[in-house]
């Protein structure tokens, strides 16, 4: 199967929750889709066996415009599925206010580790991820204060400020 | 039973990949081990964020060091996805140099595994003939590099140096020295007794298991997935070199092995090609300092498995978001789930199975017994490991 | 141990106690946050090329064993405490080689959140090795240095107690 028609078929076993598609690369397809249609439609790839998970990626967007936000601030989560040289991503995105996710371990368990990743450098919530310990910061990091935000910025400055400069995101 | 045993197995800070230094914890029910988490975060340096706050150039030095072992297909990884944004590609000559290395790399990461694969089961011998041999290309990578490790070979664009008559018959003197010497080991271990008892049979994942939990590199050839990006999605010069695929049914410790054993023979192979059809022509072409705005995915196949880069850049100097997923990431998930079952004494062998980095003896392993907590070496359950064998 | 200070027994015993010491000093290698580059190249000290072990150097594993504690990398807050505490574990007097320029300065990781300094900020340090990584000979070179120093007894040996929560 080639990459195209590897792309192909992927878009069309996702069209039914596909909001967009794009294609920035040739061998890429992007596929937004909701919050709610995340489990059918990974269960729907590997159902039809296509690819592999390969890699979850969040991304931060913090919120735009100065002065009013024309934009909540929210993180997008990026599920990559490899097929030979083909990579599909499912992309997901959720507002800091209710920054929750469902797990998708039930589909495919080796997520976890991604998830407990997720978790913790931007604090997402992933519901119903089988481990929630910590995986990578250390046992005395700062609550709320997540690494990977933008809004994050270092410990610079006095930790105490740092914390709330983390959680008002 | 009450007082659940439990033994947690921190293998001590140590993998060098971004964030693997694993803290195990190992739930045992008299020697089998019952359950398996994973902690990591003791090497855990902030590199992505890091990556943030830096400029590409900078970015490569740094990504280069999330891992000594694997280094170059780090920053390949980087400079390839930095190059597809830019629009440029580096020249072909520098796309086989960086093959090359790549290849090198490859051997002395395999040859570093076997030595350390060894030392856990107590093969010390094995251990210092493949780090002695280790040398041999060692000494290769220096003389081209400069460095025997972060060998710094790329640049975004190209390639730092040339590879010179003189690199070349020297690289085709220690590969024929190393080829020899590998066929050896390949007999070793598919041959000896002692070694055979401890692989065969032993940490065996299923294809399908291989599949469902994501193993990646040497680890999901050696239970039969047919996955390497060298051939999957070729990069670099592969396309021009192509690799051929080296799998194995067994799904055992001893497959992987022998997967990683042949595929030197693999490497020595395509390293003969390259050199003997060398491009001629630039090392570098022209890179804007600023990256266009956009984002990539950049794959390639590291020593120990497929690594994912998702590269963003927002047109400034410096990149908005870098993710790095490493091959050992994937394969501790499969890890914890393999350990299941298995002796407590098999642990050890089985863990560098998966060929986490694992330097050598120094690791610590908490033990938690019961509610009496002690301290034990990785050492120590290296030893207790080797001793349970030889009694039997 | 029996004898006061200064006594002539007390001091044949330190003779031969340095003497054991100097002549076959046990280590222990850490690695509190390192790519491994450094490690690799410490593994490779011991194995037949460099061999250090030619010194009487053994690398073992545990830190009650110890007289040399090798530290590589930056030190990532997750392994602060457990360095902290391989330190302690470890019987006076006890000497630490910082290797590679991660364990002296922060290296290239320097800046990073999750970084909490070098290794002279948490612990006390005789010897540096510079080098991202050192070479197996300028490791070597570094141990020899800090064994010659304990022979002329002008140890650049910093025995001193950690200063409770100092550095953070
Ligand atoms: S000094 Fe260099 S080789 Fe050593 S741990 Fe640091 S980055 Fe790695």
């Amino acid at each position: 199967m080639d990459t195209s028609t590897a792309l192909e078929k992927a878009a069309a076993i996702l069209q039914p929750w596909a909001l967009a598609t794009a294609t920035p690369e040739p061998n890429r397809l992007d596929v937004v889709i909701e919050r709610g249609s995340l489990i059918p439609a990974v269960k729907a790839l590997v159902k039809a066996r296509w690819g592999f998970f390969s890699a979850l990626t969040g991304l931060d967007q913090p919120p735009s415009g100065d002065g009013e936000p024309v934009r909540e601030g929210c993180v997008e989560v990026l599920y990559h599925f490899c097929s030979a040289a083909a990579v599909v991503t499912l992309r997901v995105s959720v507002p800091y206010s209710d920054a929750k996710i469902d797990s998708i371990c039930e589909v495919i368990p080796s997520a976890t580790l991604y998830e407990r990743e997720l978790i913790e450098m931007f604090g997402v919530e992933c519901t119903g991820t089988p481990n929630t310990e910590r995986l990578l910061l250390s046992d005395d990091w700062p609550e709320g204060v997540y690494p990977l935000r933008k809004s994050f910025t270092g410990f610079q400055q006095a930790e105490g400020q740092e914390a709330n400069h983390g959680s008002a995101a | 039973m009450e007082a659940q045993r439990k033994f947690i197995v921190p293998i001590g800070p140590q993998h060098p990949a971004l964030k693997e230094p694993g803290h195990f914890q190992f739930s045992v029910e008299g020697e089998i081990v019952t359950g398996a988490t994973v902690r990591l975060g003791y090497v855990h340096r902030g590199i992505e964020k890091g990556a943030e706050a830096r400029n590409w150039t900078q970015n490569l030095y740094l990504f280069e060091r999330i891992c000594g072992i694997c280094s170059h297909v780090h920053a390949t990884a980087l400079a390839l996805g930095a190059e597809r944004l830019a629009g440029v590609e580096a020249p072909p000559r520098a796309q086989a140099i960086r093959t090359l290395m790549s290849e090198l790399e490859r051997i002395h990461s395999h040859m570093l595994w076997l030595g350390v694969a060894a030392h856990e089961g107590g093969f010390e011998t094995l251990f210092m003939y493949s780090w002695r041999d280790r040398e041999i290309v060692m000494d290769l990578l220096e003389s081209l590099s400069g460095n025997r490790v972060n060998y710094s070979v790329n640049l975004i664009g190209g390639v730092k140096f040339d590879v010179t008559e003189k690199h070349h018959d020297e690289i085709l003197k220690g590969i024929e020295i190393l080829e020899e010497r590998t066929k050896h080991y390949l007999k070793v271990v598919t041959t000896d007794r002692t070694f055979l008892a401890r692989t065969r049979g032993v940490g065996l994942m299923t294809l399908q298991q291989a599949e469902l939990f994501g193993a990646v590199g040497p680890t999901a050839r050696a239970s039969g997935v047919a996955r390497d990006v060298r051939i999957d999605a070729p990069y670099e010069a592969y396309p021009q070199f192509p690799v051929r695929l080296v799998t194995d049914d067994g799904g055992d410790l001893l497959a992987r092995f022998k997967v990683r054993t042949r595929e030197l023979f693999e490497s020595y192979r395509l390293i003969r090609e390259i050199l003997n059809h060398m491009p001629p022509g630039e090392l570098t072409t022209r890179v804007p300092r600023r990256i266009p705005a956009g984002e990539t995915i950049s794959r390639v196949e590291a020593p120990r498995g497929e690594l994912f880069y998702f590269i963003k850049s927002n047109g400034s100097e410096k990149p908005e978001r870098i993710k790095v997923r490493t091959p050992s990431l994937c394969n501790w998930a499969s890890v914890t789930q393999v350990a299941i079952g298995h002796k407590l004494a098999d642990m050890p062998m089985i863990l560098s199975g998966i060929d986490p980095c694992f330097s050598c003896n120094d690791r610590m392993v908490t033990i938690n017994r019961g509610s009496s907590s002690q301290v034990w070496t990785w050492e120590e359950l290296r030893r207790y490991g080797i001793e349970y064998y030889r009694q039997r | 141990m029996d004898g006061q200070a200064g006594s002539p027994w007390q001091q044949a015993l330190d003779k031969v106690r340095d003497w054991a010491r100097i002549n076959s000093p046990w280590a222990i290698h850490y690695n509190s946050g390192s790519c491994n580059g450094c490690d690799i190249e410490i593994m490779a000290t011991l194995t037949p090329r460099y061999d250090l072990e030619r010194f009487g150097v053994k690398l073992q594993g545990s830190p009650r064993h110890a007289d040399i504690l090798i530290v590589t990398g930056p030190v990532t807050r997750l392994s602060r405490e457990r360095l902290l505490r391989i330190y302690d574990q470890m019987p006076n007097p006890k000497f630490v080689i910082a290797c590679g320029s991660c364990g002296l300065s922060g290296g290239a990781f320097r800046g990073c959140y999750n970084i909490v300094g070098d290794i002279s900020e948490v612990i006390p340090v005789s010897v540096y090795i510079p080098g991202c990584p050192p070479r197996p000979e300028a490791i070597i070179y570094g141990v020899v240095q800090l064994l010659e120093s304990l022979k002329r007894r002008n140890a650049p040996a910093v025995n001193l107690p950690r200063q409770e929560g100092a550095p953070a």
